[in-house]
């Protein structure tokens, strides 16, 4: 059995911040529906595969090509409706009325419009967990309520840029990846669960509003508090601690091969000397962890100096073999030879409709009684509507037949057209584990 | 009513690495008890302090993250406070421990000597890499895990080395954490469900993995492009990133084919750019072709007006627009200040300061959290009600 074998949601979500929460959802055994409509797509399905494009006998597959359908929909039911439309909106509200728990990181105002605001749903099914992660909040009265902020807009606006990058230089930023969304995600999955404890005790749902921007400044806290206290505001400072020296990224041998360390204190310190050069250990600037954050740029620079001669997957053998924290900076190609990643089993391959398998990642959580699973990739869009309206939402055949027909409903578009990814015939070299799993071969 | 998780007790044997998951439970009604050493839980070394407070009270990673909690000090050294930390242990509904693989196990004090006497217990096992693996013996850190996670690699300038994502914020540890909340309750379901408790294996190293796919390996394989660091902007489409305003900058994040059309639009009144509005840049592929021409478009409008002016105007007109804060615009931001999110805490060393407020808002009341506990605050009380010689 999984733990959420049972529970039904209803998600509307777009891109990361409400899907990768539904997909940890799922892989405790949620049946999660992910409800939305080609003509106004969850915006990863237009971020296809570049192998894709221009090959016009394709087409129909580009919206279930992007490899972030399964990384973040992994195992999901895709019901394809039209809410914009009535008849849409009405096969919406069945649905509703037979879940546990509504999901979405719609916009509030986009919400309510859609008839789909907390108060409305709960009309529908009175013990509804209830979560929305707007990005400023879905108290109408707000100055930003009817503001925009996708995820990556987060870091930017919480703080989290100015925090990212070398103090001499303009915010690097974090451009290729969306932290806030993950983490906006992990708050919504609590509450949902939270929200099923309270409600399998007391009967009772719960409204949770998670206002992204609200959510992320709450990881904030030391540095607000030390604001207000002081009137010091913490900015970037590269990959220094403000508790411990070294600490950083240091080149070693190579074109752009990279190893982090961190030094945590005095003993992580000794135990680096021990494998270190002795011009470390007799410089006395370097004596205690005081001394090192005192004369941290003579620190790095001598760092450095030792790091670019070695090869960084050596050398970060040899620093954990004292027990100091330390790893290469990998790439890719570095992950794909990661013994302990590969044999982790981290990556999964699942069958999907449209692809031979599809590939995506884990969950850290492993539950020793009740692991969860994804038994497949990510829904083609509109690839369960048919059996989800005629089952959970209880509509009729003709009922459903009717929504097809006038375009309030959609289904897959060409289910017979099945493609390879291109890593296909080479996965089992990259993934051992996984090519032995009788579920694959599907 | 009270919060979710009120009559349930969670013993706190973490560090940084487990806080922000104890403070959840903490604010939605739990008993959350930190077990600090002598010296005190790690992060009350952690800076910045309560200028003018010294050890063990001045931390603010203390006086925010422990709030709510109770501080019970146990020494490790001592078999009568082992027998101690053993009976708590044993009565114990939830656990976050961020020992290494062992170090429990060895003093009897590990998840199955305990779960031999509490067998509902939910054990959540925090480590660098995992109980299991080449590399489960290997430490950590916030940026170690980053480093790990392929993430590290794809973020900062292509002239100056990877940077870590949030800088000293240590996202991955609250990663982590908030990883560790979501075991925690699902092991209480588990323990509703199938009787008994369980173990969660759960990594720093993992938790920041987690935060990769965007950079990652699913997306790696299919189109084979190695990921390298594109700056403050990202190469999939553009403008997709920050961008200088006359005093400041913004983030203008436009992939929907509505926010571009409403981008140029808004480009060709101001700049009078007659190129921006073909309808050839309304596909974003094409954008991403031309991101050098994109962006200079792009920036002849953003330089045309301030960071306020941008922000707000181009929110009007429906772009997702945001200026880029720093902790101190935070503080004085009017949504931020309608909305009543900042609330205040009374601090270990006395006195009160500014906080950020709950997470998120719920219908029910379920979050309320009082001040950090000061070293050893709880002892007195948890011995009175633990030791057997107190008659408890």
């Amino acid at each position: 059995m999984r733990l959420l074998d049972g529970v039904r949601v209803f998600e509307l979500g777009i891109a990361i911040a409400s899907p990768n929460a539904g997909r940890l959802l799922a892989h405790q055994g949620a049946e999660v529906y992910k409800v939305e409509s080609p003509t106004s797509p969850d915006v990863v399905r237009l971020i296809g595969s570049a192998w894709l494009r221009g090959d016009d006998g394709l087409a129909p597959a580009m919206p279930d090509s992007s490899p972030y359908v399964p990384e973040f929909n992994a195992d999901k039911k895709s019901v394809a409706i039209d809410l914009k439309r009535s008849e849409g909106r009405e096969a919406a509200r069945r649905l509703l009325a037979n879940c546990d728990v509504f999901l979405a990181n719609y916009g509030a105002r986009a919400l309510a419009e859609l008839g789909l605001d907390y108060e409305s749903v709960r009309a529908l099914r009175p013990d509804i967990v209830y979560v929305q992660l707007p990005g400023f909040g879905s108290d109408p009265e707000m100055p930003y309520y009817p503001y925009v902020a996708w995820g990556p807009n987060q870091a930017p606006l919480v703080g989290i840029d100015d925090l990212t990058g070398h103090a001499d230089r303009e915010p690097a930023g974090i451009a290729t990846v969306a932290p806030p969304d993950y983490l906006a995600s992990l708050h919504a999955a609590f509450c949902v669960l939270a929200g099923l404890e309270q409600r399998d005790r007391t009967g009772e749902g719960v409204h949770v509003d998670i206002a992204q921007f609200e959510a992320t400044i709450s990881l904030l806290g030391p540095f607000a508090m030390d604001h207000a206290l002081t009137g010091h505001a913490q900015s970037r400072i590269g990959n220094r601690s403000l508790w411990y020296a070294p600490e950083g990224v240091y080149p070693c041998r190579g074109e752009e091969r990279w190893i982090a360390i961190s030094v945590v204190d005095d003993d992580a310190w000794d135990r680096l000397l021990t494998i270190a050069p002795p011009e470390l250990a007799a410089d006395d600037r370097f004596a205690t962890n005081e001394s090192r954050m005192d004369n941290v740029d003579a620190l790095d620079e001598a760092m450095a100096g030792w790091t670019s001669a070695f090869n960084n997957v050596d050398l970060a053998a040899r620093l954990q073999r004292v027990g100091v924290a330390a790893h290469i900076v990998a790439t890719n190609e570095d992950i794909l030879q990661d013994q302990h990643v590969m044999e982790s089993g981290w990556y999964a391959v699942r069958p999907s409709a449209r692809f031979t398998r599809d590939l995506f990642g884990g969950s850290p959580l492993r539950m020793s009684e009740t692991p969860g699973r994804w038994d497949r990739g990510g829904p083609s869009s509109g690839e369960h509507t048919g059996e989800v309206l005629t089952g959970t939402a209880g509509l009729t055949e003709e009922e459903v037949e009717a929504l097809l027909a006038d375009g309030a409903a959609f289904t897959m578009d060409r289910p017979d057209l099945r493609i390879d990814r291109p890593y296909e015939n080479w996965l089992h070299v990259l993934l051992p584990r996984e090519a032995v799993d009788s579920r694959d071969l599907l | 009513m009270s919060g979710p998780f009120e009559g349930l007790r969670l013993i706190d044997l973490s560090g940084l690495a487990g806080a922000y998951g104890g403070r959840l439970f903490a604010a939605l009604g739990a008993e959350v008890i930190k077990v600090e050493p002598p010296a005190g839980n790690p992060m009350r070394r952690m800076a910045p302090f309560v200028p003018g407070a010294g050890h063990p009270e001045a931390s603010l990673w203390w006086a925010y993250l422990a709030m709510g909690t109770k501080s019970l000090v146990v020494d490790i050294e001592s078999e009568s406070d082992r027998a101690r930390l053993g009976r708590l242990l044993a009565e114990a509904d939830i656990v976050l421990d961020d020992h290494g693989p062992g170090v429990l196990d060895d003093r009897g004090l590990g998840y199955e000597s305990i779960a031999a006497s509490n067998p509902g217990v939910v054990w959540v096992s925090i480590t660098p890499f995992g109980l299991s693996g080449p590399k489960r013996d290997w430490a950590s850190s916030n940026l170690v895990a980053w480093a790990a996670s392929g993430v590290l690699y794809a973020v900062g300038f292509d002239d100056q080395p990877p940077v870590v994502p949030g800088g000293p914020a240590q996202l991955g540890m609250h990663a982590t954490a908030l990883n560790a909340a979501v075991g925690a309750v699902l092991g209480l379901r588990g323990r509703r469900l199938i009787g008994r408790g369980q173990l969660v294996d759960l990594s720093l190293a993992e938790a920041c993995l987690a935060i990769s796919p965007e950079t990652g390996l699913a997306l790696f394989l299919d189109d084979r492009v190695h990921r390298a660091r594109t700056g403050n902007r990202r190469t999939l489409s553009r403008p997709f990133g920050l961008y200088p305003c006359q005093d400041g900058y913004v983030s203008i994040l436009v992939l929907m084919p509505r926010h571009w059309e409403a981008i140029a639009q808004w480009a060709n009144e101001v700049c009078g750019n007659e190129a921006i509005i073909d309808p050839v840049f309304a596909d974003m592929t094409v954008r991403g072709e031309t991101m050098e021409l994109v962006d200079s478009w792009v920036e002849e409008l953003t330089m045309s007006m301030t960071l306020l002016e941008f922000f707000q105007e181009g929110q009007r007109r429906g772009i997702p627009i945001t200026p880029v804060n720093t902790i101190e615009t935070l503080r004085t931001d009017p949504h931020l200040a309608a909305t009543g999110f900042w609330d205040t805490v009374e601090l270990p060393t006395g006195g009160e300061v500014a906080i950020p407020g709950a997470p998120f808002r719920t219908n029910a009341q379920w979050w309320k959290l009082g001040r950090a506990p000061r070293l050893g605050e709880h002892t007195e009380e948890l011995v009175a009600t633990t030791d057997p010689a107190h008659g408890a």
